[in-house]
This record gives C-alpha cells, sequence and structure tokens, in this order.
C-alpha cells in the first residue's frame, strides 16, 4: 500500500556517497541534474548511464531497491515516451497508417526522453535522499543557505520546518492507512462510485488526518520548548561535517561529467537531436 | 456455535523483501457466539494483526480464515458484508472520529449499511445506553468530548452496527481505572444482552480475568495458551516463564498456600477468593 512507497527514502548505510558533506553532495546533485539536461548525443548518454550507474554502485544501494522506487513513475514515464513517439515530427518516416505517422526521430527522442527522466531520478535521489538522513539534508541546506542570514532571511527556521515536515511524512502515511482500515471496517467503501462519491468517501479519512496532524504539530511544539528550544540564534551543532578527500574527490568528477558531456555532443555529434 | 475460524494461518509482512517479519505462525482457533474472548499477549505478540485477519483487512499468506463456515478468501466473497457482521473498533478509536455531532459519528456505519433512518435511530440510542453516553450529547461536536467520552462515542459507532462478531483492540487503554471500568462494564452487558460473540484484545490480566469467558494467550505470533479462565490461569508457572502475569488475587493465593494455608490456588477473582479464604477460617471454627 502507501507504504511501498520508496523513492525519496533514506537508505542508511556506511558507503563512500553516505559519508560525503551533504552540502557536497546538494551541490553535485544540482551539477548532475545540469548535466542530464545537456546531454544531446548517443555518447553523451552512454557517458551519463556510465555516471549514474557508477554512482549507485558507490551508494552501495541495491539495485531492487532503486527499481522499486522507479515504479510508482511508470505513468509520468510511459505518458512521456508514448506522445513523443506519436507526435514527434522528423525526416524518417517508419510506419504510416492512416493518420497515424511515426517518424525514426520520434522514436529515438521517445526513448532519451525516457532515459533522461529515469537518470534524472535516480542520479538525484542517489546522490540526496537514498544516501543523506533527512536531518543531514536539511543541515547541508541549511549551511548552503547561510549567507542569507546576512539579509535577515530566517535560514534556520527554514530547514528546522523543512526537517520536520520529512519527518513526519512516514508518520503521517502510516496514520492514513491505521485511519482507513478503521473507517473500512465500519463499511467505508473507497473504491467504488464516481469521482465525487470518491472524493466525498475521503471525508471521514481526512478529518481525523488533519486533527491528528495539528495535535502532533502542538505536541511536538510543547516539547521542544520544554527542551528550551529557542529558533536558530545561537545555537550550535551536535554533529559538525568537514569537507574532506572524499568531497573533493565527488565535487570534481561530477564536473569533469559535465564537461565531458559538453565535450561529447560537440566532437560526437551522432544523433543530434 | 462457531462463528469465526481460523485455520493453520500464517501471516507474514513484507514478504520477499529485507524487511519480511512473521507476524503470526500456525494459528488455529475458533470464536464463538454467546462467549467473551480474551485475546492476551505483550507487545508486538501479534494481537493487533491478529484481529485484522478476522475482518478481511489483512488476508492470511497461508491458511484459512472461515466466517460461518466460508472461507473469505474465496472469489467473490462479500467483504464489505462481512465488516457489517464482524465489527472491528481499532485501538484508540477516538481518533477516527470525523462527523459534526456525536450523533452523526455514530450513524457513519449503520448509515454505510443502508438501513432506513428509524432503524438507525433506534440502534444509536441503544449502543450509546450500552456505553453510557448521554442524550444530551448527541448534538454536540466528537471533538468537544472528553477522552473517554470520545472512546465511549467511537466504541458505540461499532456498536450500533450490530455485528454478530464485536472486536475491540484494546478498549481499555490509556483510561483511569473508573473509565476501564465502565467502559468494560459497558461492553460485558451488552454482549450478556445480545449473546452474540465478543472479542477484547488486552494485557491486562485483571481485566480479562473479570470480563472473559474464554482466553487465548499468544506469545511470539503463536497461540501459547488457550482454554477458559480457570484453565489458563491454573497454569501459572507457564504464564510466567514467557513474562507473562497473572491476577493478583491469583498471585495472592499462591503465597498464601506457599505460606502454609491449604487454599486453592486456580482462583481469579476477588469474590471466589473470600469465598475460599471464609470456608477455610470457618472451617477451621467448626473443628
Amino acid at each position: 500500500m502507501l507504504k511501498d512507497i520508496t523513492l525519496g527514502q533514506f537508505f542508511p548505510g556506511r558507503s563512500f556517497l553516505h559519508r560525503i558533506d551533504p552540502r557536497t553532495k546538494i551541490i553535485a546533485a544540482l551539477l548532475y541534474i545540469v548535466a542530464v539536461f545537456l546531454c544531446d548525443s548517443i555518447m553523451s548518454f552512454i557517458i551519463l548511464l556510465a555516471a549514474t550507474l557508477a554512482l549507485i554502485a558507490l551508494s552501495g544501494v541495491p539495485v531492487k531497491i532503486i527499481v522499486k522506487g522507479l515504479k510508482p513513475l511508470i505513468f509520468i514515464l510511459a505518458f512521456t515516451t508514448i506522445y513523443n513517439v506519436f507526435f514527434y515530427k522528423g525526416d524518417h518516416i517508419l510506419v504510416h497508417w492512416k493518420f497515424i505517422t511515426i517518424y525514426l526521430e520520434g522514436v529515438v527522442f521517445a526513448l532519451i526522453m525516457g532515459l533522461r527522466i529515469i537518470c534524472l531520478l535516480t542520479g538525484s535521489s542517489v546522490l540526496m535522499t537514498y544516501t543523506t538522513s533527512p536531518i543531514m539534508l536539511t543541515d547541508g541546506i541549511e549551511r548552503l543557505l547561510s549567507p542569507l542570514n546576512k539579509i535577515k532571511a530566517p535560514v534556520h527556521e527554514f530547514a528546522m520546518m523543512m526537517s520536520i515536515a520529512l519527518r513526519f511524512i512516514p508518520t503521517l502515511v502510516e496514520e492514513t492507512d491505521k485511519i482507513m482500515c478503521a473507517q473500512k471496517a465500519r463499511g467505508a467503501d473507497f473504491s467504488s462510485g464516481g469521482l465525487i462519491k470518491r472524493a466525498r468517501a475521503l471525508i471521514p479519512v481526512l478529518v481525523p488526518l488533519f486533527i491528528s496532524a495539528f495535535r502532533r504539530a502542538s505536541d511536538l511544539a510543547v516539547a521542544m520548548e520544554c527542551r528550551c528550544y529557542r529558533g536558530g540564534s545561537g545555537r550550535t551543532r551536535m554533529t559538525k561535517t568537514h569537507f574532506g578527500a572524499r568531497d573533493v574527490i565527488l565535487f570534481t568528477a561530477t564536473v569533469i561529467l559535465g564537461t565531458v558531456i559538453v565535450l561529447s555532443n560537440i566532437y560526437f555529434p551522432i544523433w543530434m537531436i | 456455535m462457531t462463528k469465526l475460524k481460523l485455520v493453520d494461518v500464517n501471516y507474514t509482512y513484507s514478504e520477499g523483501t529485507p524487511f519480511r517479519k512473521d507476524a503470526l505462525r500456525n494459528i488455529n482457533i475458533e470464536i464463538e457466539d454467546n462467549c467473551i474472548t480474551g485475546l492476551i499477549g505483550h507487545t508486538g505478540c501479534g494481537k493487533s494483526t491478529l484481529v485484522q485477519l478476522l475482518n478481511g483487512l489483512l488476508f492470511p499468506t497461508s491458511g484459512e480464515v472461515m466466517f460461518d463456515g466460508k472461507n473469505i478468501k474465496e472469489k467473490g466473497y462479500d467483504l464489505k458484508t462481512l465488516r457489517h457482521k464482524v465489527g472491528l473498533v481499532f485501538q484508540y478509536p477516538e481518533y477516527q472520529l470525523f462527523e459534526d455531532t456525536v450523533y452523526d459519528d455514530i450513524a457513519f456505519g449503520p448509515k454505510n449499511m443502508g438501513l432506513d433512518k428509524d432503524e438507525i435511530d433506534r440502534r444509536i440510542r441503544e449502543a450509546a445506553l450500552f456505553v453510557g453516553l448521554e442524550e444530551r450529547y448527541f448534538e454536540v461536536s466528537p471533538f468537544d468530548l472528553s477522552g473517554g467520552q470520545k472512546r465511549r462515542a467511537a466504541i458505540a459507532g461499532i456498536m450500533a452496527m450490530d455485528p454478530d462478531v464485536l472486536i475491540l483492540d484494546e478498549p481499555a487503554a490509556g483510561l483511569d481505572p473508573i473509565g476501564r471500568e465502565e467502559i468494560l462494564g459497558g461492553i460485558y452487558s451488552y454482549q450478556r444482552k445480545r449473546k452474540n460473540a465478543v472479542v477484547i484484545v488486552s494485557h491486562s490480566m485483571e481485566d480479562m480475568a473479570r470480563y472473559s469467558d474464554k482466553l487465548i494467550v499468544m506469545n511470539g505470533g503463536e497461540v501459547f495458551m488457550q482454554g477458559n479462565c480457570r484453565e489458563v490461569f491454573s497454569e501459572t508457572d507457564k504464564l510466567l516463564s514467557v513474562g507473562l502475569d497473572v491476577p493478583q488475587i491469583t498471585k495472592f493465593m499462591r503465597e498464601l498456600k506457599s505460606k502454609g494455608v491449604d487454599v486453592r490456588t486456580d482462583i481469579f477473582t476477588v469474590d471466589e477468593a473470600r469465598a475460599e479464604i471464609l470456608s477455610k477460617i470457618g472451617g477451621r471454627g467448626n473443628a
């Protein structure tokens, strides 16, 4: 059920990627995303695929888990691919039947788009969510954004809100599951009827869920105040992260990846799209 | 008569993943009409998983769950009707209230069953009476009730469905002693009047000794012992060996016996203990 969604979940471990400073991973992920969009030729895609596989290997996250995490995206993937196959115009006609024309370019482009989405999600989630605990991730974001403190932006509060939100996703998912079961036991029906009927059927789930979310929030606020939480000013950290050799390696490797992709686009422009 | 029957039931969470966990192993039990069955065990022994198997919210990994002699896993089995006939009150049911008024909330289950208005009204009043919820609360928002009253309203919501089997998962958890007494007492008188099957999940031996006719003791996902209260509580050592308790009065009688007073130790209610001790004193006085 809802519990089976693994995308965006932390996978505990001690791999190379797990031990890198979260700041480096965030920057590397951004560079990686740029690199994905720069890919414009078959050669650059081969390089990108190799880099993504290398990242998976370095993260120690089982491929099975990653594939499972992609499952919820099957609809988006299928839609993008099929859409491009039918509507992309090119010069080489592959199939022509009544009003449907499929071009060779369309098929290639569709495959590339699918691959691009898969690489984008796998790469960025392996770099960030799978290998970085939510606490570390928000810590990293907070420190990357800390220059904004100078213009009085509430960076710490923002990061704290984010980490609390992330922390409560699984809790709320579990709670939703429980409430749905309880209402099913009272004869509620979530899986039949039209759109409006189904939407109405969710009221018995959403009302208790909202109430319990507010209850939890108020409990948490009291608990934090009891432990003297007063916001960001003067707050120190339990774990201090430092840049090390690993960070330099990852950062350099990502920069090289981007450069190589750009160069391969220029020097091997095979199947340029 | 047997209402629910579990045959060789196993249940495994997250089968085929690294998070695989055996929750239930080899469960063979029967839930009978006109009987309060107490389901006892430590936290995490599989009690809550077991009750969800009873109304088809979960299905066994292997084995069969039979209601009125029919396997609920069979194709075309009407699960909706099953859930009307097997009412399940979850742990902390007060968190599932959602309607504007207490009355409407209790009406949710019966309404889903498609009953007419008068019948729903009759059932609501009856159920509220059983759980001790006064009529002046009917038009109040359920969120303005106290914790104990919310619990009553939630339990009434299932009772109003008039199920053949009523299952309550820790109905008295987190309540003060008076609240416990009132809720459990209400369930007891409900069952005695209805003569249907009631299953109460609990880890309080005291409560179970008072209110149940039959006991099923679970340990580590298996049925550890079952029988009536006397049979189960007479095997104190066996219960203690897995870290389960016996009612305090049973302990007291054991202590008394070890001090040299010849009393029975298969006693689990205070009244019975009193009679036993009086008979011993009286016996000595006559001699």
